[in-house]
């Protein structure tokens, strides 16, 4: 078995040009169908690291677009309270929004997101040092703020214990924020699916509104649900609760259910053609497979008549041919899946980790299935033709002219 | 144990092409006894290399009956005369076909290989039989490297390598010049004298006189089989029999 290994390496080389141009296809389909998984997978990792950070129960809610912006439809800080208490499983509301500006302490500038943050947390980073934004907080409009493991190294790049900053201030242009707490590293950034509420600096949400906010109608709204309710409910309940009180306005939600899907059926789609594209050209090296062995049978047909001459068997010239044709196909996926899986880390390393921060591990194990089921499929598919051919010889025939 | 080599009954062989029907053999009976060494000769078309492809159990012949070795071949199917052809019968053609890619110490071994005896042992004994056809140090060079003498006596070493009952050869020195043809000969005489059954297809008196016996084939037929000078003086256990050809 192994002599046939290394003859068909040996031939693959003979004719090298031949050899890399069959299986370019293979090569081709292999590497898309890898690669889509890859930066699939990646994708999925980098959602899940998205819900990881922020609390699942979040969903956030925003006037219809298609109607307009009319008055009528205009969410306001009375809109929150509404929700708080005609929606059960409500546990707060908060007017969504965030700001990206140069924050300072010290010496220290830098651009960081600054958003509100209620007593009932949105997000799950634990508190290191201080204490998260308090309700007082919330009831006063304090200007306090809390800072996030980033933030905080960030602003205090030589302070080593967090609790050390407690008490001192940042400041956004005049405006001055008392430090009270600083969360931990522990959390993944969380995914920018559009909304990032995951913000480096967070204050009471009313501070935010008072400093940032005031005198314009909320973006939207972002709930925060209990534990036990079921977000599906809470989106339908809130809406009606809106609409009602807006005259009949229609408002939409969106939770991280629907980022997800949004995510899988872009995969979905990709994947689709992805692995469409790499059907086709898995049929053609196929093709390409299935003539090369043709061509090196008709060429060897001497060899054979020799080989069964010595004492080959049919099945044994069957068995060389199929070694030859797995031998082909699988070194073909064997550089596809290499060349999948590094399109895959790339895919990863220039937009996945953008947004999640994660790169999700190579599926390398899996890979390797693949490839060999590639190999496997392909051999049997289109070198069984071939290696008949080359069984059927006749030993005779063969070894006659000279 | 049968000192029968080769027994051929009434070998029939007839090719089909088309609606032609050739008739190549009609009917060749013929006795081989260990130990002995053969001559077929006949004019081209008569048949030789038909009758040796069925004796090398590459062809079944259309009638009549083939033991090899004491063992019935008509009903063995393609594995079990692959397995004959491995053990019992050395193949020695007149364009030598060696593999063309394959170095003469792969070639040597190739039926070791499909023995499916260990690497290490067909490396061994690839080199003994290289040594003992005197290419010892060409184990290495591919055919193309190899004069002719030198590419027939690697296919002697191939043939040979596992120690066949019976070593065919069509027309061995068919594409050799005299002074190589007669180191070939002399490799084939010193293998008769070490017991070795040999049968040679030859159009050239001087190499069949080298033999004990020439069978010679007209037609498809046996039209002779006589004891040479060589067989005679040997004194042999072979009884010389005149060939009646059936019309
Ligand atoms: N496969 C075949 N199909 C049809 N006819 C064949 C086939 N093989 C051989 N023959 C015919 O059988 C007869 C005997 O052929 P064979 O090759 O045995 O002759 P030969 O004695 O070896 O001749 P040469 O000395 O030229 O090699 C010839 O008439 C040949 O044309
Ligand atoms: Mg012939």
């Amino acid at each position: 078995m192994l002599d046939y290994i290394r003859e068909t390496l040996e031939l693959m080389q003979a004719n090298l040009t031949r050899t890399i141009l069959t299986l370019i296809g293979l090569v081709v389909g292999v590497a898309a169908i890898i690669s889509i998984q890859v930066a699939a997978a990646g994708m999925a990792a980098a959602v899940s690291g998205a819900f990881r950070g922020i609390n699942v129960n979040t969903f956030f809610i925003f006037p219809k677009s298609t109607q307009g912006s009319t008055q009528r439809a205009n969410l306001g800080l009375s809109d929150l309270t509404l929700l708080e208490q005609n929606v059960p499983g409500i546990e707060t509301a908060i007017p969504f929004g965030q700001t990206r500006t140069i924050v300072s302490a010290g010496h220290q500038h830098v651009m960081l997101k600054f958003g509100g943050e209620s007593y009932r947390r949105f997000s799950t980073a634990p508190v290191v040092a201080g204490h998260a934004i308090a309700r007082t907080d919330v009831e006063n409009a304090s200007p306090v703020c809390v800072l996030s493991s980033k933030a905080f190294a960030r602003l205090f790049p030589h302070a080593v214990d967090p609790s050390t900053v407690l008490g001192q201030s940042v400041y956004v242009g005049p405006k001055r924020y008392v430090i009270v707490g600083v969360l931990g590293p522990a959390t993944l950034s969380t995914a920018s699916l559009g909304f990032d509420i995951n913000n480096d600096v967070v204050i009471p949400y009313t501070t935010f509104y008072n400093d940032y906010q005031r005198g314009r109608p909320l973006f939207g709204i972002q709930v925060l649900g209990s534990r036990d309710a079921t977000l599906a409910t809470l989106e339908a309940n809130a809406k009606r609760v809106l609409s009602q009180a807006h005259g009949g306005s229609i408002y939409q939600t969106f939770d991280f259910g629907f980022f997800t899907k949004q995510i899988d059926g872009f995969f979905g789609v990709v994947g689709t053609i992805v692995s469409a594209v790499g059907a086709i050209s898995l049929l053609v090296a196929g093709i390409g497979i299935m003539n090369i062995l043709f061509v090196s049978v008709s060429e060897r047909t001497r060899e054979i008549g020799i080989r069964r001459a010595i004492g080959a068997s049919r099945a044994t010239i069957l068995i060389q041919f199929f070694v030859e044709a797995f031998v082909l196909a699988f070194s073909g996926s064997l550089v596809g899946m290499l060349a999948g899986l590094g399109i895959g880390e790339l895919a990863q390393q220039l937009f996945i980790a953008r947004i999640s921060g994660t790169i999700a591990a190579l599926p390398w194990t899996q890979a390797m299935l693949l490839a060999t089921l590639f190999a496997t499929v392909v051999t049997l598919v289109f070198g069984t033709l071939p290696a008949l051919r080359a069984a059927s010889v006749d030993p005779i025939e063969a070894l006659r002219y000279e | 144990m049968n000192d029968i080599a080769i027994d051929l009954q009434r070998i029939v062989k007839t090719y089909k092409s088309g609606s032609i029907e050739v008739q190549a053999l009609r009917g060749v009976t013929l006795r081989i006894e260990r130990g002995e060494y053969v001559a077929i000769m006949g004019p081209s078309g008569s048949g030789k290399s038909t009758l040796m492809n069925v004796i090398g159990c590459l062809d079944r012949p259309t009638s009549g009956n083939y033991h090899l070795d004491g063992i019935d071949l008509s009903a063995l199917d393609d594995r079990a005369l692959a397995k004959i052809r491995l053990e019992k019968l050395g193949f020695i053609f007149q364009g030598f076909n060696l593999l063309p890619r394959t170095d003469a110490m792969k070639n040597v071994s190739l039926p070791l290989f499909y023995a499916k005896v260990s690497p290490r042992e067909r490396r061994e004994r690839a080199r003994a039989a290289l040594a003992e056809v005197g290419l010892a140090d060409r184990g290495h060079h591919k055919p193309s490297e190899l004069s002719g003498g030198q590419q027939q006596r690697v296919a002697i070493a191939r043939a040979l390598i596992n120690n066949p009952a019976v070593l065919l050869a069509d027309e061995p020195t068919g594409n050799l010049d005299s002074t190589t043809s007669e180191e070939i000969l002399a490799l084939f005489e010193s293998l008769h004298r070490a017991g070795r059954t040999i049968v040679v297809v030859t159009h050239d008196e001087e190499v069949a006189e080298r033999a004990d016996r020439v069978v010679r084939l007209r037609d498809g037929l046996v039209l002779s089989d006589t004891p040479t000078a060589r067989g005679h003086f040997s004194g042999g256990s072979i009884v010389p029999q005149e060939a009646t050809p059936q019309s």
